[in-house]
Order: structure tokens, then sequence, then C-alpha cells
């Protein structure tokens, strides 16, 4: 009996610390798992509890997935306390994920803001690993303030990349951050991207989300081509449990990536 | 037209009592209730109990028999799954067509979709559902103003329509015939004359519940998700609201609401998730991590209710998630009346007559 509700099980082979409250942790799962970008997983902390992330890895690699967490509530707090070895449950993949096939011989503008870069690393690696079907890559990364940038060694060799081009922002300077700074709306002028073919992936807080997409569509980006991961509460990450409706979808089976034209009519969607 | 038989009340009572000893039987007791029509609840049958038709239908809402208020549905890191229902052969009476109805949505939200809830199916693969002609309604039926009748056509593996001096089956399903045939002693095929005397029992009764509902002038089924949609910013959310105490129970005793929450369970060295049924008028229906809370608002809670059944069930299955039972209306100790809350929108909006 296939039972929807069972978690795989995977071993915490690794901690990373990203930022003072961001740590990545390196999952290896002791039964064959696959995802594809965009695609989220539940993860259950035996006894403590259960939550939604998006992996940050790269799709291609089979054995291990990677996932990118902030402490915020009950079971990512308990998570960061916890040591390599410990026993974690995976539930999915879940959702539709990217569509990679309508970003090819594209401009592709990606930004993120705070830990939303997670999603948007393991998208950054598939598109790496097939670079050719894409015509560029422009990441534009807006964090908090420097020590709270993710992925800061990547971030650096990315932009080294052939036909990939990189800005970072903070929101608030300090003596160290030798940057720019401003909301990460500030870094969206003068973009090396041609609008008659171009997307763009936004993931971050829902208010980020907001004054990006209404900077995207001043800009003159199409409704269609704006891809938003939404946040919603979901429970089961199969369309039953109820919790993630957005107007007439689930988050969890119709998204988390919903293109902004499917959802500008709904109500309150950045709440 | 199904397949129909007639069994008069000495060989239904004997087949009742052989019902019992080849499967697990649930069926109504009758409760009297003060100033009140009597009320149904479900029981397991015990072996002497006699058969009861209820008139109308039973307190608890069907789906009480395929997910429960809380249950282990899953071990894990163990070998291999040890939650396993009993594979029983359960037959479920009192069943009333705004259950079958009902249950549509239970059905298209645990059978259909991305995947299949295998214990709920095997509950549903175990179950005959024995739906029964209402013979009377409660104050607050209102089946007919979505076009429900109060009496099944599809949707049961066997029907009960009492007649003079017995009852007409109608046989609704595969497992329906074969339990047919498995007692075929009992029956003999319906006459004509049984048929047309059932048609007038059925009319007579939908002639009842029309003048009940007429002067009530709900809100018909083709314009109930304008008028939600339309009613989006409308005050009567904030309205109705005020007397709302949050305790769940519209959701928990409604026929189609199914929502739930996943938890975690440990026993020993045994990790188990359990399901317990979730209501979106708590606090935290909608909370994320960090404590951010689309539906913070109570009004806003309220209206998701009605947002989730007549527009996200229309959009996706052409049905409201609304059976018109009225169970909803009676548990609310805040006493919020789903048709009240429908008629202020539509008034509100004038969409209605539109």
């Amino acid at each position: 009996m296939n039972n929807i509700y069972r978690p795989i099980e995977a071993t915490l082979e690794d901690v990373i610390t990203e930022s003072p409250n961001i740590k990545t942790f390196v999952l290896s799962l002791k039964e064959p798992f696959e995802f594809r970008t965009g695609q989220f997983i539940e993860l259950t902390l035996p006894g403590i509890g259960e939550a939604p992330f998006t992996p940050s890895s790269d799709p291609n690699i089979k054995d291990k997935i990677d996932v990118t967490i902030m402490s915020v509530g009950k079971v990512t707090s308990i998570l960061h306390n916890s040591h390599k070895g410990i026993s974690l449950g995976v539930r999915g993949p879940y959702g539709k994920g990217y569509p990679l096939d309508k970003f090819e011989g594209k401009d592709i503008l990606i930004v993120g803001g705070g830990v939303g870069l997670a999603p948007l690393r393991s998208l950054l690696f598939s598109l790496f690993a097939q670079i050719d079907k894409y015509n560029k890559v422009v990441l534009r990364y807006g964090a908090r303030t420097g020590g709270d940038i993710i992925y800061k060694d990547a971030i650096a060799q990315w932009g080294k990349k052939k036909k990939v081009d990189v800005v970072t922002t903070v929101d608030v300077g300090d003596p160290q951050w030798k940057g720019n700074v401003g909301l990460v709306t500030t870094i969206l002028k003068d973009l090396p991207v041609d609008l008659k073919k171009a997307v763009a992936i936004v993931c971050g807080p829902p208010i980020m989300m907001k004054f990006v997409t209404l900077k995207l569509l001043d800009l003159g980006f199409k409704p269609p081509d704006i891809y938003l991961s939404m946040e919603k509460n979901m429970s089961c990450g199969l369309g039953k449990c109820g919790h993630c409706r957005l107007g007439s979808y689930y988050a969890c089976k119709d998204g988390p990536v919903f293109t902004y034209e499917q959802v500008k009519d709904l109500h309150d969607i950045w709440d | 037209m199904p397949d129909c038989y007639f069994i008069d009340s000495d060989r239904f009572n004997a087949l009742f009592q052989q019902l019992k000893k080849d499967y697990k039987v649930f069926s109504p007791a009758q409760k009297e209730a003060s100033g009140e029509k009597p009320q149904y609840y479900y029981e397991k049958i015990l072996t002497s109990q006699p058969f009861v038709f209820n008139a109308y239908r039973t307190q608890e809402p069907l789906k009480a028999f395929f997910t429960y208020p809380y249950e282990e549905v899953s071990d894990y890191f163990s070998a291999q799954d040890n939650i396993k229902d009993i594979d029983e052969k359960t037959m479920i009476f009192g069943v009333k067509n705004c259950d079958i109805v009902g249950h549509k949505i239970q059905d298209f939200v645990f059978l259909e979709g991305v995947a299949v809830d295998s214990l709920y199916r095997l509950r549903r693969e175990n179950t005959l559902l024995v739906s029964g002609d209402c013979t009377d309604y409660k104050e607050v039926c209102h089946c007919l103003s979505w076009n429900i009748m109060p009496y099944a056509k599809e949707g049961f593996d066997l029907n009960l329509a009492p007649i003079g001096g017995g009852y007409l089956i109608d046989v609704g399903s595969k497992k329906g015939e074969e339990a047919v045939q498995k007692y075929k002693g009992y029956f003999s095929d319906a006459k004509e004359s049984q048929l047309n005397a059932r048609q007038a029992k059925r009319d007579a009764l939908v002639e009842r519940l029309k003048k009940h509902l007429l002067p009530q002038d709900l809100v018909p089924l083709e314009s109930v998700q304008k008028v939600v949609k339309d009613g989006y910013n409308a005050d009567t959310w904030k309205q109705f609201m005020q007397t709302c105490v949050e305790c769940g129970g519209c959701n928990l005793i409604c026929d189609t609401c199914h929502c739930f929450l996943l938890a975690e369970k440990k026993e020993g060295n045994l990790n188990k998730k359990v399901r317990l049924w979730d209501s979106c008028l708590y606090a935290n229906y909608a909370r994320v991590a960090g404590g951010a809370n689309p539906l913070k608002a109570r009004a806003q809670r309220l209206r998701n209710r009605f947002m989730k059944k007549f527009d996200f069930f229309v959009d996706n299955l052409k049905m409201p998630a609304c059976c018109g039972c009225g169970r909803c209306i009676e548990v609310c100790p805040g006493k919020i009346d789903i048709r009240e809350v429908l008629k202020d929108l539509a008034v509100k909006t004038s969409a209605k007559n539109e």
C-alpha cells in the first residue's frame, strides 16, 4: 500500500552556516529521490514537526539534496541546533517547479531576496548545466546586510561565468560592506536584458516580491513572463489538506511557482 | 433507471439481523430532543437493536466514517508501514442525499488529484452506503436551494424508500448489486404501483420542502459564486463574525469540509504521522513560519470558508461545497447561519437579481 504521508529517511550529512540565521542542510537519502528545480519537499524533524522547503541543490545530483533554511519557527530553530548524523524525513517532491523549456532562448532575469536565493540556486545550477540553451542569465540579489548574504563564494564565482551577469545589494550598509546599498528594486535599473525575449523569476519575502513585480511591470515585463514563488503554509503537499489555497489554486500542486498572469487578479496575494 | 426491488417490513427486519452478522453495521438511533423534532445519531448497531429509518439526515457527517478527527496515518523509519486499517466489510445505513452529494467533495479530495489517499480508498472500497429517501425535513434543511433532491438517484450502493408495508430498494452500484444477489431470497421485483407510490411520496415531500424554503428567498445555485465574489469586500463578513467563538464546529461537522493538518507523534522508537481535522476559522489556520498570517483577521477567515465553498469548488468541481444539510447552522453557538450570510451578501451586492 503506497502511503502518501510516509516520509523516506534521510541522514543529515553536513550543516553549512551561510549567515547568522541561515544554514544549508545536506541530506543523503536512503531511497531513490529525484526532483525538478523549483519543486519542494516536506521535511520532517521526527517528533517535532514538518515544514515545506524547496531544495537549493542541483537536481542533477541524485543521491543528495541541499536545503537552505532560515531559523524562523519551531521546526527550523530546532533544526538549526541539530547535528550531523541525525535522521530526517523527506516527502515529495511536490508542485510543478520551474518550466525550464519556456526559458529556452531567453534572457533570464533572476531576482532574489534574502533566503529566497535558495530555490534560485537550484535553478541557477539547472540553467548552468545547459547554458547553451539560454541566451543569458542576469542575477540581481538583495539581502538585509552584508552579513545576511548567503552563498557568498558561489555568487562571486557565478559572476565570472560566461553569459552570466550578477549584481548584489544590501538594504543597510555597514563599514565592512563595499558594494551597493539600497533595496533590490534599486538594482533593477539598466538591466542588460532584451525585453522582447526576457523572462523574470522572483523569489523572496512577499513584500519584496510585490515591489519587484511592480517594478518589472513598470520596466515593461509582461505578466505571463514574471514567475513568482508564492509562500503559503503547505501541509500535505498534495492538494488535499486545504491550507495553501490561492484563489482557485493550491500553491502546493498548482505552484508554488506561478506566473503573475495566473495570480494577478486574485485578492491579497502578497499577504 | 437502476434495478429496483421490494422487501416487506418483516423480511427487512430479518435481513437487518442477518446483515449485522455479515457486516459491521452502522445505523442511526433516534433520540428525542425537547421541543424539537427527534435527532438521529450513528451507533454501531448491536445484535438486539431494531432498525430505525431516519426521516432526515443524522447529526454526524458521513465523512466521519472515512477520515477521523484524529488518527495515525503513517509510521516511518520503520522497515514497513505498520499503519493498517481494519479490513472489515462495513454497511452504513441512514445516509441521505445531502450526504451523498457532499461526499463527492471528499471523494474528489482523497481519491483524485495528484495522489490517492490509500487509507481512504480502502475504507471506501470496504463500505456500502445505504441511503434512504427523506420523509421529513429539519428547519435548517435547504438541499433544494442547491438543486439537490431529498432522495438519492445516484452515488449510493443501495437506496431505501419506505412505502406501504416495506421498502423499495434501488441498486446503485456493482457492490450494491452483489449485496442484493447475496440476499436475493429476501426481495421481490418492484411493482409499478409501488414505484408510483414512491414517486407520490417523493413529490409530496418536495412540495412541503419547497413551501418551507420559498419564503426564505435563498440565494440560488446559479448565482452563488457571483454573490461571494462580488461580496468579497462587503461588511457581511465582519458583521456575521461578531458572534463567532472560533470553535470550528461549522467546519468539523460539515459533510464537505476536508481540511486537515499533519502532525508528529512519537511512541517509544516509533515515529508516526497523525492527521487531524482542521478548521479555517481557527486563528492559526493559514499561519506560516515566522508568524505571517494571510487570514489574521476573523472576518477573513469567515470569508475564506465561503470562498472555498462557493468559488474554489465551483471552479474546480463545478459544484459548491455545500449540500444544504444545515449541520453548520445547528452546531453554531454564535447562531451564524450560512443561508443568512449568503442572503446578506446578495442584498449588499445586489448581484442576485442581475
